[in-house]
């Protein structure tokens, strides 16, 4: 039977590539996916927690929200990409250093 | 209405809106700063002639006029006591001529900034900020406000010096406001001394209202500046250093020999129109304190004084004549003739007679309009050739014959011939110098021969100068060039100079214009200080 | 007529002084426009006509003063007001009388001059002043018109601004001037101070505060004040410098020499007839205030004037400074009336010299014009006031040569003239003060005797050298002499000064002075005796020795046998007015400008320079102190920032700009957080 710790398990390592992909792509638009994937995970999370409200189904509704704002904040980060590239020439983080002290 | 504060707080609303117009509006300025002076000397002549003369002025609030009193800040200080600082105008007979004189030079000045190029927004807030801080000085009551005004007077000036001024001018600009800031700093210690050691009779709180350190009943027992508990400062009466000190702050302004070589720096280094408020208000400052605070706060110290300030009244007459019949650059004659003249003003003060203080406000009045017209008359041919040597000049009078009218006008007028100003000044101020040792009151009769002799020496400086510079044969160092540059007066500077020089010559006939409002006043200050001797 | 005579004498006096300022003020205002000077020249006439009004009112009749108030000091009010009494009456009178034939005179000598607009317009200002000064009735506002007649002067003398001569002369006239204003002035203040006014009527009327006053003890005591008796004679002798800038009285006689430089016309009203008479008048009015030290000094000071001023007119080239010594020397005279207590004669003297010394220099002022324009026609280089240029005149100008002979008959004090009448007046009342002081004072009379034929043997001179023999350029000029006689605008007002010059109009009889209107409307008491034979014989003396030395003239200049040698030391001095000029010019001038030169170093190195060493001291301080800042108290903040600086630029090195990094650290973070909790 496939229990809680499953789901947990599955959504921490999807986590965790997204992670990896946040840290280490030199693509935004990989950078952005990294950032999906982790969305992705905490929303299994909710899913997967969500068998204890029967009730109200808190957990399915919550991440029916997060899956409509993920999406969102994917046309707006494309969006800034989009501009990003058409003023640096590039979406590689590490030439955008604009933060730099 | 409240004039005062309207006289004090308009040019900073000129300040105001010179700061918030932008500057592609720069040609507006200047009729900015125009009309609201024109405001304000309207403002003040009206105040001078619905004044009453015979409010006594003085020691009591109740002998002020246009009295504006508000508590400003009121602090409770735990054990040291309360702390009462008053917003509190007012004048008397010896402020409201001032005040018009202040009001109207300052006009001359504006009219003399008109073609000023150099970063008008700047310039002009500067001239209307120097135009709030004299107004204050001459209407506050309370010497913290006295004080605030007195600060604030200086910053305008230094950068007009320092920023307008001619090749040498951030040294004339420092020297100034070095000299005036040593003064003033240890004016600040009195002051606070003086807190110390006077008391509102009616809240019990210290304070700083001048009106109340002049009565010797405010005076907390023991304290420093107590009258009656002998108080000593290095074996010294605290009274008199108290009195010295601050005779020295304002002493430096009026000038007085030696405190006196800031002067010709700073005139000469001065563009035209700061040249006319220093000579015509500023020096004013020095003398009006010293019958303001000097005189009104320590009177017994004053009267303990007086054959020193009169010695230096005289070495000052003496000292600028001779210093002013030796220059060649025309502005600097001017500058130590009004050494010369101002050492009538310390002279006819520290006579203590009627005559000779009414003499010496009479000097600062006239002194006010005659060096003002002066130094603008010396601007004219500055403004033409970029000159000023008396030398390189001769026979002006040919090409120039309205400039040399209004000069040998001036001249006569400022070198005491009757029928101007000048004239009843220094001779009241003899007169009541020789009086005073009749009178008891100390001042030995040389020295009013001794002074005497400063009207001739003016005369001999002067008359040299029309000689050298107007008369004769035209010959000019800068040959044809300046010939066709030195063009006669323009309408402008006619109407500057007019009215100036027939206001010297209806205040020489007509003094009462000036005596009537500041006799009451000047009857009561004598009173007061010879209480004491 | 009648409504005229009803005016009080105080209006005709006012209008007799404002009508000029008018004229004046009307010629400032239309200036270059109106040249004619038709204005001034009908304002003074009127004021001629209001002042003989005047004058027919006041003379012989009570004082009359009235006054407003001016303005108050203290609890002292000062007033504006007009005294008209015989005295101020009579001058009154004079100026105006005067000041007409020179303004008429003017319009023909001036015609044509450019600056003939500030000419009218100074003239009206100098009868304002003059005529002002007069009547006022006190001295505060004496002294302005005392002084504002100087500024007339100056302006008067200035008139020619172009020529140096003339400004230098105006400026020294002025400053010269101002040495007696101080006196003047420096005497209103002790007057002021001892009686607490300054009002004529109060000071010197009778039961006024002068006829109180009392000197005891050392003390002069008036019932206003006390104070020392030395000053006492003090206010005198100050009084008496104002009248001895203003009457050119030795050693300040100076300036009047140079102020020759201005128009003749000018000269014969302002500097021999009016102002420069203005001294005595003065001595005449403040006469009681005057102890006997101060009239010694007077008669001492005017004694040696007029000896000197003689002298000095003996050798002059110059037509007009002949004639400015004589002034001098009359006004010597005068003083020595004032000093010895006959201030009556003084005045009368002045009255009639006045006349014949104005016509004397209108005449000399014709000359010159004639003479002047010779040169511009002959366009030769000449002197036209130079005496050795001229000679032999009377034949171009015969009537001016006849009205010149009257007015040097006059001075030279012939009989049946009115210089005679005044000039014995003087010196018979000063030869009875000597019989009455003692011998030693006898020399003051006799010098006056020796100067007063010294007198008519420079004028003789003049008379003789200008008119009679030939005229000496006529080499330069060729065939043909173009001189004319004066124009007849010029010729009437010298008649009609011509005839003021001699006895009728002063007295009935003319040989004795007591019988003159004027010394009775004055009416001295003179403390000394009469002395019936010094009438008798000092008449006759200065007669013979008059007469003696104009024969003696006439052999000399007329018909040239002059014994002399031109160069020698005595004409040497005379010429160069004993060189007293460069004796100021070198000695108080330049010592005054050296001074001034040496207060200026002072103030430059060693006031401005004691500032400077402060100053620096101040800097070296502060150098001082920003040594230690930098090396010590900053040293050891420097230490701390260093190690700040090490940490700060570790901690910096992780600020790279690397979104990536920023996140990674963030994780790493998060990773410590979850340890520590873990472990805790």
């Amino acid at each position: 039977m496939i229990t809680l710790t499953h789901f947990l398990v599955v959504s921490a390592f999807i986590f965790c590539i997204g992670l990896y992909a946040v840290l280490a792509k030199k693509n935004a638009i990989m950078i952005l996916v990294g950032i999906e994937l982790m969305i992705n995970a905490a929303i299994l999370n909710f899913v997967a927690f969500g068998k204890y409200d029967k009730i109200n189904y808190g957990g399915q509704i919550f991440a029916l929200f997060a899956i409509v704002l993920a999406a969102a904040a994917v046309a707006v980060g494309l969006a800034i990409i989009l501009n990003v590239y058409r003023y640096y020439k590039t979406v590689n983080p590490d030439q955008i250093r604009e933060l730099k002290d | 209405m409240p004039t005062l504060s309207l006289l004090i707080f308009l040019p900073l609303l000129a300040t105001a809106i010179i700061l918030a117009l932008p500057s592609r509006f720069k040609d507006v300025y200047k009729y900015i700063a125009l009309a609201i002076t024109a405001v304000q000397l309207v403002l003040a002549g009206m105040a001078y002639f619905s004044f009453n003369p015979t409010s006594t002025g003085i020691n009591t609030l109740a002998g002020y006029q246009l009295v504006e009193q508000l508590p400003w800040i009121r602090l409770d200080l735990g054990t040291i006591g309360k702390l009462e600082i008053d917003y509190l105008l007012g004048v008397d007979g010896i402020s409201m001529p001032l005040l018009v004189l202040s009001t109207f030079v300052m006009l001359m000045a504006i009219g003399a900034s008109w073609n000023m190029k150099k970063s008008l927004k700047g310039y002009f807030a500067l001239l209307m900020l120097l135009n709030m801080a004299v107004i204050g000085i001459f209407c506050a009551l309370d010497f913290f406000l006295f004080y605030l005004f007195y600060e604030v007077m200086l910053l305008p000036l230094y950068f007009l010096i320092g920023i307008w001024g001619g090749e040498r001018r951030e040294y004339a600009a420092m020297k100034f406001f070095i000299y005036t800031l040593f003064g003033s700093v240890f004016m600040l210690l009195v002051i606070v001394g003086l807190y110390f050691s006077v008391i509102n009779p009616l809240t019990g709180a210290h304070t700083f209202s001048m009106i109340h350190m002049m009565n010797p009943d405010n005076y907390v027992a023991g304290s420093i500046f107590a009258l009656d508990g002998y108080q000593e400062i290095f074996g010294i009466s605290a009274r008199l250093i108290g009195f010295i000190v601050l005779f020295f702050a304002f002493a430096i302004k009026v000038p007085i020999v030696p405190l006196h070589t800031w002067l010709p720096d700073a005139h000469v280094e001065a563009p035209t129109p700061v040249s006319i408020i220093l000579a015509g208000i500023l020096l004013k400052i020095g003398g009006y304190g010293i019958i303001r605070v000097c005189f009104s706060i320590f009177p017994d110290a004053a009267a303990q004084s007086n054959w020193w300030l009169g010695l230096i009244g005289v070495i000052s007459i003496l000292y600028g004549a001779f210093n002013a019949l030796a220059q060649k650059d025309l502005k600097r004659l001017i500058a130590y003739s009004s050494v010369s003249h101002m050492g009538f003003v310390l002279l006819g003060l520290a006579s203590f007679t009627a005559e000779g203080i009414s003499g010496a406000m009479f000097q600062m009045i006239s002194h006010g309009f005659l060096s003002a017209a002066l130094f603008f008359l010396v601007g004219v041919i500055y403004d033409r050739v970029h000159d000023r040597y008396i030398p390189h000049f001769r026979g002006l009078a040919t090409i120039m014959p309205k400039y040399t009218a209004y000069v040998a006008i001036a001249f006569f007028a400022s070198l005491g011939l009757p029928g101007f100003s000048a004239f009843i000044a220094e001779a009241f101020v003899i007169i009541g110098t020789f009086n005073s040792a009749s009178l008891g009151t100390g001042l030995p009769r040389w020295m009013a021969i001794a002074g005497s002799v400063g009207i001739l020496m003016s005369a001999a400086y002067l008359l040299w100068t029309l000689q050298r510079m107007f008369f004769g044969q035209t010959r000019l160092k800068g040959g044809d060039s300046w010939n066709t540059a030195l063009v006669d007066l323009t309408g402008r500077e006619q109407l500057i100079l007019f009215p100036t020089l027939a206001l010297a010559l209806i205040l020489g006939i007509c003094p009462f214009i000036v005596f009537d409002q500041m006799n009451a006043s000047v009857i009561n200050l004598v009173a007061f200080i010879q209480q004491y001797n | 007529m009648d409504f005229l005579l009803n005016i009080s004498p105080i209006c005709t006096a006012f209008l007799t002084v404002v009508i000029p300022l008018l004229a004046f003020l009307y010629q400032a205002i239309v200036g270059k426009k109106d040249q004619s000077g038709l204005v001034g020249t009908l304002a003074i006439i009127f004021s001629f006509v209001l002042s003989l009004l005047t004058f027919l009112d006041v003379w012989n009749a009570m004082p009359l003063s009235s006054e407003i108030t001016w303005f108050k000091i203290g609890n002292t009010t000062f007033t504006v007001g007009i005294l008209l009494n015989n005295l101020s009456s009579l001058m009154l009178l004079l100026v105006s009388t005067i000041a007409v034939p020179v303004h008429i005179y003017s319009k023909s000598y001036m015609h044509g001059d450019a600056g003939i607009h500030r000419y009218w317009m100074y003239l009206s200002l100098f009868c304002f002043a003059m005529l002002g000064l007069v009547i006022m009735n006190n001295l505060l506002l004496m002294y302005v018109f005392w002084e504002l007649v100087g500024f007339a002067s100056y302006l008067l003398i200035g008139f020619w601004y172009t020529k140096d001569a003339a400004v230098q002369a105006n400026k020294k006239a002025f400053l010269v001037n101002r040495i007696g204003d101080l006196g003047f002035l420096i005497g209103i203040a002790i007057v002021y101070s001892q009686f607490g006014t300054l009002n004529l009527v109060t000071l010197f009327g009778n039961d006024g505060l002068i006829a109180n006053t009392s000197v005891e003890n050392g003390l002069w005591i008036s019932p206003h004040n006390s104070m020392d008796a030395i000053w006492l004679t003090v206010t005198g002798i100050s009084f008496f410098l104002g009248a001895m800038a203003k009457s050119a009285q030795f050693p300040l006689h100076v300036w009047l020499p140079d102020a020759m430089e201005g128009p003749t016309s000018v000269s014969s009203l302002i500097h021999a007839a009016t102002m420069v008479a203005a001294g005595v008048f003065l001595m005449s009015t403040l006469f009681p205030l005057f102890n006997d030290t101060v009239l010694l000094i007077i008669a001492i000071i005017g004694t040696t004037t007029a000896t000197i001023a003689a002298y000095f007119a003996l050798a002059q080239y110059d037509i007009k400074k002949i004639l400015a010594f004589s002034t001098i020397s009359q006004l010597g005279y005068m003083m020595v009336g004032i000093g010895i207590g006959t201030w009556d004669a003084a005045m009368f003297h002045l009255l009639t010299h006045a006349f014949f010394k104005c016509l004397l220099f209108l005449c000399a002022g014709a000359v010159i014009h004639e003479m002047a324009h010779l040169k511009a026609h002959s366009k030769q280089d000449f002197d036209p006031q130079d005496l050795r240029n001229m000679g032999g005149l009377r034949h171009y100008m015969p009537q001016t040569f006849i009205l010149m002979t009257i007015a040097s008959l006059a001075l030279a004090g012939f009989p049946l003239t009115s210089g005679y009448l005044s000039k014995d007046s003087i010196i018979i009342s000063a030869f009875e003060w000597a019989s009455a002081k003692g011998p030693m004072f006898q020399i003051v009379p006799i010098t006056l005797i020796i100067v007063s034929i010294m007198t008519a043997f420079y004028i003789g001179r003049l008379l003789f050298k200008a008119f009679f023999s030939e005229l000496r350029i006529k080499s330069l000029l060729g065939s043909s002499v173009d001189l004319n006689e004066s124009p007849k605008l010029m010729l009437w007002p010298m008649y009609f000064l011509g005839i003021c010059c001699v006895f009728p109009l002063f007295s009935f009889n003319p040989i004795s002075y007591h019988d003159a209107w004027v010394m009775d409307g004055l009416l001295v008491q003179y403390p000394y005796e009469t002395n019936h034979t010094a009438h008798l014989v000092i008449p006759m003396i200065l007669t013979v020795g008059a007469l003696s030395v104009w024969v003696l003239a006439w052999r000399w200049y007329a018909q040239g046998q002059y014994p002399l040698h031109a160069n020698s030391l005595a004409n040497r001095i005379s010429l160069n007015q004993g060189y007293l000029n460069i004796f100021n010019e070198k000695i108080i001038v330049n010592s005054v400008l050296n001074l001034s030169k040496l207060s200026y170093w002072i103030d430059r190195h060693i006031v401005d320079g004691f500032i400077h060493i402060f100053i620096n001291f101040i800097q070296q301080i502060a150098l001082l102190s920003h040594w230690l800042d930098k090396n010590i108290v900053d040293g050891l903040v420097n230490t701390f920032g260093k190690i700040a600086l090490l940490l700060g630029n570790f901690a910096r090195s992780t600020q790279n700009g690397k979104l990536q990094t920023y996140l990674y650290s963030v994780f790493l973070l998060v990773i410590v957080g979850l340890v520590y909790l873990l472990l805790r």
